[in-house]
């Protein structure tokens, strides 16, 4: 896929495990786990926004889109 | 009605199609004890008409159409055995509650195929019936291709709603 998902990057910039943010975001860790190995298909705004909230970033630092 | 569940119409379905399938056993069953027991026939009859107490008037005269038309309703419940045998598939993952997975698209598929060959098969043994005398009765029937035509479509519509359920299970 075009869009590649850099959040196992994010999460160990901030120093945060992924059930934690399943925790803050409250999105099961399952979903999250879809999510960082870049199986997902898509993202909900309201998951990207509550993503970015907790870990302070912007959605550019979490997608990317590659050539 | 609910769709789903004890009572349903899926149950209904489930039942009647069940039903059919045993029914379909039975003449396929039939059949073969046909296929075998035609060849005595002729034999089996002058045996019955040396008995003083039964009287059998006429003989039996077994030729290649009698073999025909057996080969035609052999075809016919293959072709209905296997046409239960998917559909009574569709239902058991309709129970599971995930009917729209892509392997009941290729069920749907191979039903509409089925049914094809089926139809096939009928114009073949028709068309044969001409050179060895046989009583087939070959006649176009929209309703069937209409039938046809319906499952093709239905199969279509499961194989993008596999695709949508797959999107909709794979979005965070």
């Amino acid at each position: 896929m075009a869009i590649s998902v850099k959040l196992d990057r994010v999460l160990l910039d901030r120093g945060m495990s992924l059930t934690e943010l399943s925790e803050r975001v409250g999105v099961t860790i399952a979903n999250l786990s879809i999510l960082k190995t870049g199986k997902a298909k898509a993202i909900r705004f309201s998951t990207l926004e509550a993503i970015c909230k907790e870990l302070e970033c912007q959605p550019g630092d979490i997608l990317f889109f590659d050539e | 009605m609910r769709a789903i569940g004890k009572n349903s119409i899926s149950s209904i379905l489930a039942y009647v199609l069940h039903a059919a399938r045993i029914i379909i056993w039975i003449g396929c069953v039939g059949l073969a004890i046909a296929v075998v027991m035609i060849p005595f026939a002729g034999g089996l009859l002058a045996w019955l008409q040396t008995f003083d107490n039964i009287n059998i008037n006429g003989g039996i005269d077994v030729d290649g159409g009698d073999y025909l038309e057996i080969a035609n309703h052999f075809i016919t419940f293959l072709v209905l055995l296997f046409v239960v045998n998917r559909l009574l598939e569709i239902l058991k993952t309709l129970r599971f509650g995930a009917p729209f997975e892509k392997e009941n698209a290729d069920r749907f598929r191979s039903v509409g195929y089925a049914l094809l060959i089926g139809e096939a098969a009928k114009f073949a043994f028709g068309f044969l019936s001409i050179f060895i005398d046989a009583e087939i009765a070959v006649n176009v029937e929209l309703t069937s291709i209409a039938a046809i035509l319906s499952v093709f479509v239905l199969s279509e519509v499961f194989l993008e709603g596999a695709r949508m359920k797959e999107e909709q299970d794979l979005t965070v």
